[in-house]
Protein backbone atom coordinates (compact mmCIF):
# COMPACT_ATOMS: atom_id res chain seq x y z
CA UNK A 1 0.00 0.00 0.00
CA UNK A 2 1.45 3.10 -1.04
CA UNK A 3 1.09 6.34 1.44
CA UNK A 4 -1.45 8.02 -1.01
CA UNK A 5 -3.62 5.53 -0.59
CA UNK A 6 -3.17 5.38 3.03
CA UNK A 7 -4.22 9.14 3.23
CA UNK A 8 -7.87 8.14 1.17
CA UNK A 9 -8.44 6.04 4.67
CA UNK A 10 -7.02 7.72 7.38
CA UNK A 11 -10.25 6.30 9.49
CA UNK A 12 -8.45 2.77 9.30
CA UNK A 13 -4.79 4.23 10.66
CA UNK A 14 -4.31 3.18 13.94
CA UNK A 15 -5.50 -0.40 12.50
CA UNK A 16 -2.85 -0.38 9.78
CA UNK A 17 -0.06 1.03 12.26
CA UNK A 18 -0.55 -1.94 14.21
CA UNK A 19 -0.71 -4.13 10.92
CA UNK A 20 2.83 -2.47 10.16
CA UNK A 21 4.22 -3.53 13.70
CA UNK A 22 3.12 -7.00 13.15
CA UNK A 23 4.51 -7.28 10.04
CA UNK A 24 8.05 -5.95 11.13
CA UNK A 25 8.10 -8.46 13.71
CA UNK A 26 6.90 -11.08 11.45
CA UNK A 27 9.38 -10.32 9.11
CA UNK A 28 13.09 -10.01 11.19
CA UNK A 29 13.44 -13.67 11.58
CA UNK A 30 13.76 -13.88 7.75
CA UNK A 31 15.66 -10.09 6.72
CA UNK A 32 17.08 -8.92 9.92
CA UNK A 33 16.35 -5.34 8.76
CA UNK A 34 15.49 -4.26 12.40
CA UNK A 35 17.82 -2.78 14.90
CA UNK A 36 14.96 -1.75 17.57
CA UNK A 37 11.23 -1.86 17.29
CA UNK A 38 9.15 0.81 18.70
CA UNK A 39 6.24 1.10 20.24
CA UNK A 40 3.92 3.22 18.40
CA UNK A 41 1.18 3.32 21.40
CA UNK A 42 1.83 6.75 22.62
CA UNK A 43 2.45 7.82 19.08
CA UNK A 44 -1.16 6.86 18.19
CA UNK A 45 -2.51 8.33 21.39
CA UNK A 46 -1.21 12.02 19.98
CA UNK A 47 -2.60 11.30 15.94
CA UNK A 48 -5.84 13.62 16.54
CA UNK A 49 -3.07 16.17 17.00
CA UNK A 50 -2.00 16.28 13.33
CA UNK A 51 -5.29 15.55 11.44
CA UNK A 52 -4.64 16.48 7.71
CA UNK A 53 -0.66 16.60 7.66
CA UNK A 54 0.65 14.80 4.60
CA UNK A 55 1.70 12.07 6.45
CA UNK A 56 -1.06 11.59 8.71
CA UNK A 57 -1.18 8.42 10.51
CA UNK A 58 1.72 6.45 8.02
CA UNK A 59 4.09 4.01 9.69
CA UNK A 60 7.64 4.91 9.31
CA UNK A 61 10.92 3.17 9.58
CA UNK A 62 14.47 5.15 10.55
CA UNK A 63 17.90 4.22 9.61
CA UNK A 64 19.46 4.12 12.33
CA UNK A 65 22.00 6.91 12.21
CA UNK A 66 18.85 9.15 12.50
CA UNK A 67 18.32 10.76 16.38
CA UNK A 68 15.37 9.56 18.04
CA UNK A 69 14.90 11.37 21.83
CA UNK A 70 14.68 8.80 23.76
CA UNK A 71 15.02 5.77 21.26
CA UNK A 72 18.18 4.01 21.20
CA UNK A 73 20.17 4.75 17.94
CA UNK A 74 23.11 2.79 17.00
CA UNK A 75 24.21 3.52 13.56
CA UNK A 76 24.59 -0.34 13.88
CA UNK A 77 28.15 -0.12 15.70
CA UNK A 78 28.55 -1.60 18.81
CA UNK A 79 30.22 1.30 20.16
CA UNK A 80 26.76 2.86 20.05
CA UNK A 81 24.92 0.15 21.24
CA UNK A 82 23.88 1.90 24.43
CA UNK A 83 23.29 5.17 23.10
CA UNK A 84 19.65 7.08 23.58
CA UNK A 85 19.98 10.38 22.21
CA UNK A 86 18.23 13.79 24.13
CA UNK A 87 17.35 15.18 21.50
CA UNK A 88 15.81 14.45 17.73
CA UNK A 89 16.96 14.78 14.19
CA UNK A 90 14.88 17.88 12.27
CA UNK A 91 13.53 15.10 10.36
CA UNK A 92 12.21 13.28 12.94
CA UNK A 93 10.23 16.80 14.04
CA UNK A 94 8.87 17.00 10.65
CA UNK A 95 7.81 13.94 10.12
CA UNK A 96 5.87 13.61 13.56
CA UNK A 97 4.44 17.18 12.89
CA UNK A 98 3.41 15.77 9.36
CA UNK A 99 1.72 13.17 11.32
CA UNK A 100 3.66 9.90 10.88
CA UNK A 101 4.38 7.13 12.92
CA UNK A 102 7.72 5.42 13.75
CA UNK A 103 7.60 1.68 14.32
CA UNK A 104 10.94 0.89 13.54
CA UNK A 105 15.09 1.49 13.53
CA UNK A 106 16.29 -0.16 10.82
CA UNK A 107 19.87 -2.10 10.00
CA UNK A 108 22.39 -0.34 8.13
CA UNK A 109 25.83 -0.75 7.52
CA UNK A 110 27.70 0.12 10.49
CA UNK A 111 28.46 3.71 10.30
CA UNK A 112 27.01 3.96 7.08
CA UNK A 113 30.13 2.85 5.92
CA UNK A 114 29.57 0.03 3.34
CA UNK A 115 27.82 -1.33 0.55
CA UNK A 116 26.11 -4.61 1.51
CA UNK A 117 24.66 -4.09 4.35
CA UNK A 118 26.54 -6.91 5.86
CA UNK A 119 28.49 -5.04 8.38
CA UNK A 120 26.27 -4.12 11.17
CA UNK A 121 26.93 -5.52 14.64
CA UNK A 122 23.33 -7.17 14.24
CA UNK A 123 24.26 -9.57 11.39
CA UNK A 124 23.71 -8.79 7.86
CA UNK A 125 20.26 -7.73 6.21
CA UNK A 126 18.60 -9.72 4.03
CA UNK A 127 16.78 -9.61 0.38
CA UNK A 128 12.97 -9.83 0.77
CA UNK A 129 13.02 -10.95 -2.86
CA UNK A 130 15.81 -14.05 -1.86
CA UNK A 131 17.26 -14.06 1.37
CA UNK A 132 20.52 -15.48 0.25
CA UNK A 133 20.89 -12.08 -1.48
CA UNK A 134 22.26 -8.70 0.24
CA UNK A 135 19.48 -6.12 0.20
CA UNK A 136 22.63 -3.64 -0.63
CA UNK A 137 23.71 -0.79 1.88
CA UNK A 138 24.29 0.83 3.54
CA UNK A 139 20.31 1.98 3.65
CA UNK A 140 19.90 -1.73 3.65
CA UNK A 141 17.17 -2.12 6.61
CA UNK A 142 14.98 0.75 5.10
CA UNK A 143 14.93 -0.57 1.54
CA UNK A 144 14.22 -4.19 2.54
CA UNK A 145 11.39 -2.51 4.90
CA UNK A 146 9.81 -0.59 1.87
CA UNK A 147 9.99 -3.92 -0.43
CA UNK A 148 8.49 -6.38 2.07
CA UNK A 149 5.17 -4.11 2.27
CA UNK A 150 6.03 -3.69 6.15
CA UNK A 151 6.06 0.63 5.71
CA UNK A 152 5.82 2.50 2.48
CA UNK A 153 8.34 4.61 3.45
CA UNK A 154 11.74 4.61 5.37
CA UNK A 155 14.53 6.86 5.51
CA UNK A 156 17.82 6.55 4.53
CA UNK A 157 21.59 8.26 4.02
CA UNK A 158 23.16 8.44 1.16
CA UNK A 159 27.27 9.38 0.97
CA UNK A 160 27.96 6.79 -2.14
CA UNK A 161 24.54 5.65 -3.34
CA UNK A 162 23.58 4.20 0.09
CA UNK A 163 19.89 5.07 -0.99
CA UNK A 164 19.69 4.15 -4.68
CA UNK A 165 21.67 1.02 -5.02
CA UNK A 166 19.23 -0.75 -2.12
CA UNK A 167 16.73 0.76 -3.83
CA UNK A 168 17.93 -1.26 -7.07
CA UNK A 169 18.50 -4.05 -5.18
CA UNK A 170 15.35 -4.53 -3.50
CA UNK A 171 12.83 -3.56 -5.76
CA UNK A 172 11.59 -0.04 -4.03
CA UNK A 173 11.85 3.63 -5.35
CA UNK A 174 15.01 5.16 -3.77
CA UNK A 175 15.52 9.01 -3.74
CA UNK A 176 18.28 11.44 -2.23
CA UNK A 177 17.19 15.06 -2.97
CA UNK A 178 19.90 17.85 -3.87
CA UNK A 179 22.27 18.40 -0.99
CA UNK A 180 21.02 20.86 1.10
CA UNK A 181 17.50 20.29 0.28
CA UNK A 182 17.21 17.87 3.54
CA UNK A 183 18.26 19.13 6.76
CA UNK A 184 21.29 16.79 8.22
CA UNK A 185 21.12 17.86 11.73
CA UNK A 186 20.67 14.89 14.09
CA UNK A 187 21.89 12.96 11.33
CA UNK A 188 25.28 10.76 12.64
CA UNK A 189 27.67 11.75 9.96
CA UNK A 190 29.78 9.70 7.78
CA UNK A 191 30.86 12.29 5.53
CA UNK A 192 29.92 15.84 5.58
CA UNK A 193 30.44 17.24 2.19
CA UNK A 194 29.20 14.10 0.70
CA UNK A 195 25.79 12.99 2.87
CA UNK A 196 22.31 13.62 1.54
CA UNK A 197 19.13 12.27 3.43
CA UNK A 198 16.48 10.57 1.69
CA UNK A 199 13.76 8.24 1.32
CA UNK A 200 12.47 4.72 0.41
CA UNK A 201 8.97 4.64 -0.91
CA UNK A 202 6.81 2.24 -3.21
CA UNK A 203 5.68 4.86 -5.88
CA UNK A 204 7.49 8.13 -7.04
CA UNK A 205 4.42 10.13 -6.05
CA UNK A 206 4.66 8.92 -2.79
CA UNK A 207 8.67 10.27 -2.79
CA UNK A 208 7.46 13.31 -4.27
CA UNK A 209 5.30 13.77 -0.72
CA UNK A 210 7.68 12.66 1.33
CA UNK A 211 10.19 15.21 -0.08
CA UNK A 212 7.37 17.67 0.70
CA UNK A 213 7.92 16.93 4.57
CA UNK A 214 11.33 16.65 4.98
CA UNK A 215 12.49 19.61 2.45
CA UNK A 216 13.33 22.88 3.54
CA UNK A 217 15.87 25.44 5.37
CA UNK A 218 17.41 24.41 9.30
CA UNK A 219 19.36 26.59 10.78
CA UNK A 220 20.77 23.69 13.02
CA UNK A 221 22.66 22.70 9.75
CA UNK A 222 24.99 25.40 7.81
CA UNK A 223 24.32 23.66 4.81
CA UNK A 224 20.48 23.42 4.11
CA UNK A 225 19.44 25.46 1.36
CA UNK A 226 17.20 28.67 2.10
CA UNK A 227 15.43 27.48 -1.69
CA UNK A 228 11.74 27.58 -0.75
CA UNK A 229 10.06 23.75 -1.00
CA UNK A 230 7.85 22.95 -3.89
CA UNK A 231 4.78 21.10 -4.37
CA UNK A 232 6.61 17.91 -5.26
CA UNK A 233 3.44 16.15 -5.73
CA UNK A 234 1.76 18.45 -8.44
CA UNK A 235 4.94 18.67 -10.64
CA UNK A 236 4.50 14.83 -10.76
CA UNK A 237 2.72 14.32 -13.98
CA UNK A 238 4.67 11.76 -15.73
CA UNK A 239 4.95 14.29 -19.06
CA UNK A 240 7.91 13.60 -21.07
CA UNK A 241 6.96 15.29 -24.23
CA UNK A 242 9.78 17.04 -25.65
CA UNK A 243 12.54 16.71 -22.31
CA UNK A 244 15.75 15.98 -23.06
CA UNK A 245 17.28 12.92 -21.98
CA UNK A 246 21.05 11.74 -21.60
CA UNK A 247 21.73 8.16 -21.59
CA UNK A 248 25.15 7.55 -19.84
CA UNK A 249 27.02 5.47 -22.37
CA UNK A 250 30.55 4.82 -20.14
CA UNK A 251 27.91 3.26 -18.17
CA UNK A 252 25.96 0.79 -20.44
CA UNK A 253 29.66 -0.18 -22.37
CA UNK A 254 30.89 -1.44 -18.72
CA UNK A 255 27.63 -3.61 -18.20
CA UNK A 256 27.19 -6.96 -19.36
CA UNK A 257 24.11 -8.35 -18.05
CA UNK A 258 22.01 -8.76 -20.80
CA UNK A 259 19.00 -8.64 -18.96
CA UNK A 260 19.56 -5.37 -17.08
CA UNK A 261 20.56 -4.12 -20.15
CA UNK A 262 17.48 -5.34 -22.29
CA UNK A 263 15.04 -3.80 -19.00
CA UNK A 264 16.63 -0.55 -19.28
CA UNK A 265 16.41 -0.42 -23.16
CA UNK A 266 13.23 -1.13 -22.75
CA UNK A 267 12.14 1.74 -20.81
CA UNK A 268 14.52 4.05 -23.04
CA UNK A 269 12.32 2.76 -26.09
CA UNK A 270 9.08 3.83 -23.57
CA UNK A 271 10.42 7.54 -23.28
CA UNK A 272 10.67 8.21 -26.44
CA UNK A 273 7.36 6.69 -27.27
CA UNK A 274 6.26 9.44 -25.07
CA UNK A 275 7.94 12.12 -26.97
CA UNK A 276 10.84 12.21 -24.95
CA UNK A 277 14.39 13.13 -26.91
CA UNK A 278 16.87 10.47 -26.15
CA UNK A 279 20.49 10.71 -26.62
CA UNK A 280 23.79 8.69 -25.90
CA UNK A 281 26.40 10.86 -24.69
CA UNK A 282 29.92 10.08 -22.95
CA UNK A 283 31.50 11.69 -20.16
CA UNK A 284 35.45 11.58 -19.83
CA UNK A 285 36.48 7.94 -19.05
CA UNK A 286 39.40 9.02 -17.08
CA UNK A 287 37.46 10.78 -14.79
CA UNK A 288 34.74 8.51 -14.42
CA UNK A 289 37.46 5.76 -13.83
CA UNK A 290 39.13 8.30 -11.08
CA UNK A 291 35.53 8.77 -9.50
CA UNK A 292 36.40 5.79 -7.14
CA UNK A 293 39.44 6.49 -5.61
CA UNK A 294 38.64 9.66 -4.97
CA UNK A 295 35.38 8.95 -3.36
CA UNK A 296 37.44 6.42 -1.35
CA UNK A 297 39.74 9.56 0.14
CA UNK A 298 37.27 12.12 0.74
CA UNK A 299 34.88 9.51 1.95
CA UNK A 300 37.04 8.23 4.32
CA UNK A 301 38.87 11.06 5.41
CA UNK A 302 36.20 13.04 6.57
CA UNK A 303 34.73 10.78 8.46
CA UNK A 304 38.12 9.25 10.52
CA UNK A 305 37.34 13.46 11.79
CA UNK A 306 33.86 13.07 12.09
CA UNK A 307 34.11 10.10 14.34
CA UNK A 308 37.26 10.96 16.20
CA UNK A 309 34.76 11.92 19.28
CA UNK A 310 33.83 8.03 19.62
CA UNK A 311 35.66 7.55 22.25
CA UNK A 312 33.55 6.27 25.40
CA UNK A 313 33.52 8.81 27.48
CA UNK A 314 30.95 11.14 26.83
CA UNK A 315 29.25 8.38 25.60
CA UNK A 316 29.40 5.60 24.14
CA UNK A 317 30.23 1.56 25.14
CA UNK A 318 32.89 2.48 27.48
CA UNK A 319 35.53 -0.63 27.97
CA UNK A 320 37.40 0.49 31.40
CA UNK A 321 41.42 1.20 31.95
CA UNK A 322 43.73 2.30 33.60
CA UNK A 323 43.94 5.68 31.73
CA UNK A 324 42.34 7.75 29.59
CA UNK A 325 43.95 6.75 26.93
CA UNK A 326 43.77 2.77 27.29
CA UNK A 327 40.08 3.46 28.04
CA UNK A 328 39.35 5.38 24.28
CA UNK A 329 41.71 2.76 22.78
CA UNK A 330 40.17 -0.13 24.11
CA UNK A 331 36.55 1.06 23.54
CA UNK A 332 37.46 2.04 19.81
CA UNK A 333 39.06 -1.26 19.62
CA UNK A 334 36.24 -2.92 20.42
CA UNK A 335 33.45 -0.90 19.41
CA UNK A 336 33.97 -0.59 15.87
CA UNK A 337 34.26 -3.27 13.72
CA UNK A 338 37.17 -4.09 10.96
CA UNK A 339 35.90 -2.68 8.39
CA UNK A 340 35.28 0.15 9.80
CA UNK A 341 39.07 0.44 11.30
CA UNK A 342 40.46 -0.19 7.69
CA UNK A 343 38.63 2.61 6.30
CA UNK A 344 39.52 4.64 9.10
CA UNK A 345 42.85 3.86 8.78
CA UNK A 346 43.12 4.63 4.76
CA UNK A 347 41.39 8.01 5.61
CA UNK A 348 44.33 8.80 8.24
CA UNK A 349 46.59 7.92 5.35
CA UNK A 350 45.74 10.23 3.25
CA UNK A 351 45.18 12.61 5.72
CA UNK A 352 49.04 12.83 6.78
CA UNK A 353 50.85 15.90 6.26
CA UNK A 354 53.16 14.30 3.39
CA UNK A 355 50.13 12.64 1.60
CA UNK A 356 47.63 15.38 2.14
CA UNK A 357 48.39 17.69 -1.05
CA UNK A 358 49.05 14.73 -3.67
CA UNK A 359 46.19 12.41 -2.49
CA UNK A 360 43.40 14.11 -0.52
CA UNK A 361 43.96 17.93 -2.53
CA UNK A 362 43.82 15.85 -5.60
CA UNK A 363 41.15 14.03 -4.57
CA UNK A 364 39.44 17.07 -4.18
CA UNK A 365 40.61 18.84 -7.19
CA UNK A 366 39.65 15.93 -9.06
CA UNK A 367 35.63 16.11 -7.74
CA UNK A 368 35.85 19.80 -8.92
CA UNK A 369 37.10 18.57 -12.52
CA UNK A 370 34.14 15.73 -12.09
CA UNK A 371 31.42 18.06 -11.24
CA UNK A 372 31.95 20.39 -14.30
CA UNK A 373 31.84 17.04 -16.01
CA UNK A 374 28.62 16.49 -15.08
CA UNK A 375 27.48 19.73 -15.42
CA UNK A 376 28.70 20.32 -19.08
CA UNK A 377 26.00 17.17 -19.67
CA UNK A 378 23.20 18.35 -17.81
CA UNK A 379 23.51 22.35 -19.52
CA UNK A 380 21.41 20.39 -22.17
CA UNK A 381 19.64 17.49 -21.15
CA UNK A 382 17.39 17.18 -18.65
CA UNK A 383 18.19 14.16 -16.85
CA UNK A 384 20.96 11.86 -17.83
CA UNK A 385 19.96 8.05 -17.06
CA UNK A 386 21.67 4.77 -16.53
CA UNK A 387 21.37 1.46 -14.77
CA UNK A 388 21.64 1.85 -11.31
CA UNK A 389 23.87 -1.01 -10.80
CA UNK A 390 25.09 -3.91 -13.27
CA UNK A 391 22.60 -6.38 -12.08
CA UNK A 392 20.58 -7.69 -9.67
CA UNK A 393 21.70 -8.07 -5.89
CA UNK A 394 24.45 -10.48 -5.28
CA UNK A 395 24.65 -13.16 -2.83
CA UNK A 396 25.33 -12.50 0.91
CA UNK A 397 28.65 -14.31 0.50
CA UNK A 398 29.67 -13.68 -3.21
CA UNK A 399 33.67 -11.95 -2.99
CA UNK A 400 33.66 -12.35 -6.83
CA UNK A 401 34.17 -8.49 -7.58
CA UNK A 402 37.28 -7.58 -9.58
CA UNK A 403 38.12 -3.86 -7.89
CA UNK A 404 40.09 -2.61 -11.03
CA UNK A 405 37.12 -4.20 -13.77
CA UNK A 406 35.17 -1.17 -15.64
CA UNK A 407 32.55 -3.06 -14.01
CA UNK A 408 33.41 -1.86 -10.81
CA UNK A 409 34.86 1.24 -11.34
CA UNK A 410 32.07 2.47 -13.49
CA UNK A 411 29.48 0.45 -13.82
CA UNK A 412 28.76 -0.50 -10.62
CA UNK A 413 29.51 3.00 -8.53
CA UNK A 414 28.37 6.09 -11.23
CA UNK A 415 26.03 6.81 -8.32
CA UNK A 416 28.90 8.54 -6.80
CA UNK A 417 28.05 11.46 -9.38
CA UNK A 418 25.54 12.44 -7.26
CA UNK A 419 26.90 12.75 -4.21
CA UNK A 420 29.84 14.60 -5.53
CA UNK A 421 27.85 17.05 -7.55
CA UNK A 422 25.02 17.19 -4.78
CA UNK A 423 22.32 17.34 -7.80
CA UNK A 424 19.05 15.39 -7.18
CA UNK A 425 18.94 11.54 -8.26
CA UNK A 426 16.24 8.57 -8.05
CA UNK A 427 16.16 4.94 -8.15
CA UNK A 428 13.06 3.66 -9.50
CA UNK A 429 12.07 -0.34 -10.31
CA UNK A 430 12.99 -0.88 -14.06
CA UNK A 431 12.26 -5.04 -14.12
CA UNK A 432 14.11 -8.05 -13.08
CA UNK A 433 17.14 -10.05 -14.28
CA UNK A 434 17.87 -13.75 -12.79
CA UNK A 435 14.59 -12.94 -10.44
CA UNK A 436 16.31 -10.30 -8.59
CA UNK A 437 14.89 -6.53 -9.24
CA UNK A 438 16.68 -3.94 -11.19
CA UNK A 439 16.41 -0.28 -11.35
CA UNK A 440 16.91 2.56 -13.34
CA UNK A 441 18.56 5.73 -12.19
CA UNK A 442 18.06 9.41 -13.10
CA UNK A 443 19.56 12.12 -12.25
CA UNK A 444 18.92 16.01 -12.58
CA UNK A 445 20.46 19.92 -11.70
CA UNK A 446 20.89 20.99 -8.48
CA UNK A 447 17.20 21.82 -6.81
CA UNK A 448 15.55 20.56 -10.01
CA UNK A 449 13.84 17.94 -7.87
CA UNK A 450 10.05 18.29 -9.42
CA UNK A 451 11.73 17.95 -13.22
CA UNK A 452 13.55 14.60 -12.11
CA UNK A 453 10.06 13.46 -10.38
CA UNK A 454 8.45 14.33 -12.92
CA UNK A 455 10.89 12.20 -15.83
CA UNK A 456 11.06 9.27 -12.89
CA UNK A 457 6.89 9.23 -13.39
CA UNK A 458 6.98 8.56 -16.79
CA UNK A 459 9.80 5.51 -15.83
CA UNK A 460 7.56 4.17 -13.43
CA UNK A 461 4.25 4.36 -15.64
CA UNK A 462 6.21 2.91 -18.44
CA UNK A 463 7.19 -0.39 -16.71
CA UNK A 464 4.00 -0.57 -14.13
CA UNK A 465 5.91 -1.04 -11.32
CA UNK A 466 4.31 0.99 -8.55
CA UNK A 467 3.40 -0.36 -5.00
CA UNK A 468 4.64 -3.72 -6.96
CA UNK A 469 5.03 -6.89 -4.90
CA UNK A 470 7.49 -9.20 -3.75
CA UNK A 471 7.63 -12.04 -6.19
CA UNK A 472 5.22 -9.97 -8.78
CA UNK B 1 52.91 5.21 -7.18
CA UNK B 2 52.53 4.97 -3.69
CA UNK B 3 55.30 2.74 -1.49
CA UNK B 4 53.85 -0.65 -0.66
CA UNK B 5 53.48 -0.54 3.46
CA UNK B 6 54.27 -3.57 5.89
CA UNK B 7 51.54 -4.61 8.67
CA UNK B 8 53.88 -2.97 11.20
CA UNK B 9 53.03 0.42 9.17
CA UNK B 10 49.68 0.34 9.28
CA UNK B 11 49.30 -1.13 12.96
CA UNK B 12 51.25 1.83 14.06
CA UNK B 13 49.10 4.16 12.18
CA UNK B 14 45.97 2.36 14.09
CA UNK B 15 47.60 3.29 17.11
CA UNK B 16 47.61 7.13 16.55
CA UNK B 17 44.14 6.07 16.03
CA UNK B 18 43.33 5.11 18.93
CA UNK B 19 42.72 1.48 17.68
CA UNK B 20 44.35 -1.74 17.14
CA UNK B 21 44.62 -3.89 14.85
CA UNK B 22 44.74 -7.78 14.51
CA UNK B 23 47.87 -9.55 12.80
CA UNK B 24 44.91 -10.89 10.19
CA UNK B 25 43.13 -7.15 9.80
CA UNK B 26 46.72 -5.35 9.60
CA UNK B 27 47.04 -7.86 6.78
CA UNK B 28 43.97 -7.23 5.23
CA UNK B 29 45.04 -3.92 4.72
CA UNK B 30 48.54 -4.25 3.03
CA UNK B 31 46.95 -6.84 0.71
CA UNK B 32 43.58 -4.19 0.02
CA UNK B 33 46.31 -1.27 0.08
CA UNK B 34 48.07 -3.29 -2.95
CA UNK B 35 44.53 -2.88 -5.26
CA UNK B 36 44.12 1.28 -3.50
CA UNK B 37 47.56 2.16 -4.88
CA UNK B 38 46.71 0.69 -8.04
CA UNK B 39 43.07 2.80 -8.33
CA UNK B 40 44.87 5.59 -6.87
CA UNK B 41 47.01 5.91 -9.73
CA UNK B 42 44.10 6.81 -11.43
CA UNK B 43 43.62 9.12 -9.87
CA UNK B 44 47.00 10.80 -9.87
CA UNK B 45 47.43 10.44 -13.89
CA UNK B 46 44.47 13.39 -13.88
CA UNK B 47 45.69 16.89 -14.84
CA UNK B 48 44.48 19.17 -12.45
CA UNK B 49 46.99 22.11 -13.13
CA UNK B 50 45.50 25.30 -11.69
CA UNK B 51 42.18 23.09 -10.27
CA UNK B 52 40.87 24.84 -6.66
CA UNK B 53 39.96 21.67 -4.38
CA UNK B 54 36.06 21.34 -3.77
CA UNK B 55 35.05 21.19 -0.40
CA UNK B 56 31.42 21.04 -0.57
CA UNK B 57 29.11 20.73 -3.86
CA UNK B 58 27.82 24.54 -3.61
CA UNK B 59 29.37 27.22 -3.07
CA UNK B 60 26.35 29.62 -2.46
CA UNK B 61 26.76 30.65 1.14
CA UNK B 62 24.40 29.08 3.51
CA UNK B 63 25.77 30.50 6.43
CA UNK B 64 24.27 33.65 8.42
CA UNK B 65 25.69 35.58 11.41
CA UNK B 66 23.01 35.72 13.77
CA UNK B 67 21.93 37.58 16.98
CA UNK B 68 24.08 36.14 20.20
CA UNK B 69 21.15 34.93 21.84
CA UNK B 70 21.39 31.05 23.70
CA UNK B 71 19.26 28.89 21.91
CA UNK B 72 18.55 25.49 21.57
CA UNK B 73 20.33 24.14 24.91
CA UNK B 74 20.18 20.86 27.06
CA UNK B 75 20.59 20.31 30.94
CA UNK B 76 23.36 19.35 32.48
CA UNK B 77 21.61 16.16 33.33
CA UNK B 78 21.11 15.54 29.59
CA UNK B 79 24.37 15.85 28.76
CA UNK B 80 25.61 13.13 30.98
CA UNK B 81 22.77 10.66 30.41
CA UNK B 82 25.02 8.63 28.09
CA UNK B 83 28.44 9.08 29.67
CA UNK B 84 29.45 5.60 31.28
CA UNK B 85 30.97 7.50 34.86
CA UNK B 86 29.86 10.14 36.05
CA UNK B 87 30.85 11.87 39.31
CA UNK B 88 29.63 14.76 40.82
CA UNK B 89 28.51 16.07 37.62
CA UNK B 90 31.51 15.22 35.27
CA UNK B 91 32.41 13.20 32.86
CA UNK B 92 35.05 11.13 34.96
CA UNK B 93 38.00 9.51 33.66
CA UNK B 94 40.83 7.91 35.69
CA UNK B 95 43.63 10.02 38.01
CA UNK B 96 45.46 11.43 35.22
CA UNK B 97 47.95 12.71 38.24
CA UNK B 98 49.05 9.96 40.73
Amino acid sequence: MTILEMLKDTAHAEERILEAVQKAHESQKDLNAIVTFIDPAEQIAHLNEHKGGLLEGVPVALKDNVNTKGIKTTASSRILENYIPVFDATIVKKMREAGAVFIAKASMDELAMGGTNTTSVTGPVRNPHNLECMAGGSSGGSAALVAAGVVPMAIGSDTGDSIRKPASFCGVVGFKPTYGRISRYGIIPYSSSLDHVGVFTRSVKDAAVSLEVLAGRDDHDMTSSSLPVEHYLDAVKGDVAGKKIAVLKNVIDAIDDEATLHCFNDVIEGLKAKGAIVDVVEMNEDLLKALLPAYYLIANCEATANHSNLDGIRFGNRVDAETSEEIMIKTRTEGFGPLIRKRFVIGSYGLFWENQEKLFRQAQRVRRLIVEEVSRVLKDYDVYVAPAAPGGAPKLDDTSRDELSDKYLVADNHMILGNFTGYPSITVPMGLSDGMPVGINLTGRAFEESELLNIAQAVEDITGLCDSKVGD
Amino acid sequence: MEEIKDQAYFKALARKLMFELTDEEADDIVQEFKTLCVQLQLLEAIDTTGVEPMVYPFETPTVYLREDEENHTISQEEALSNASKVVQGHFSVPRVVK
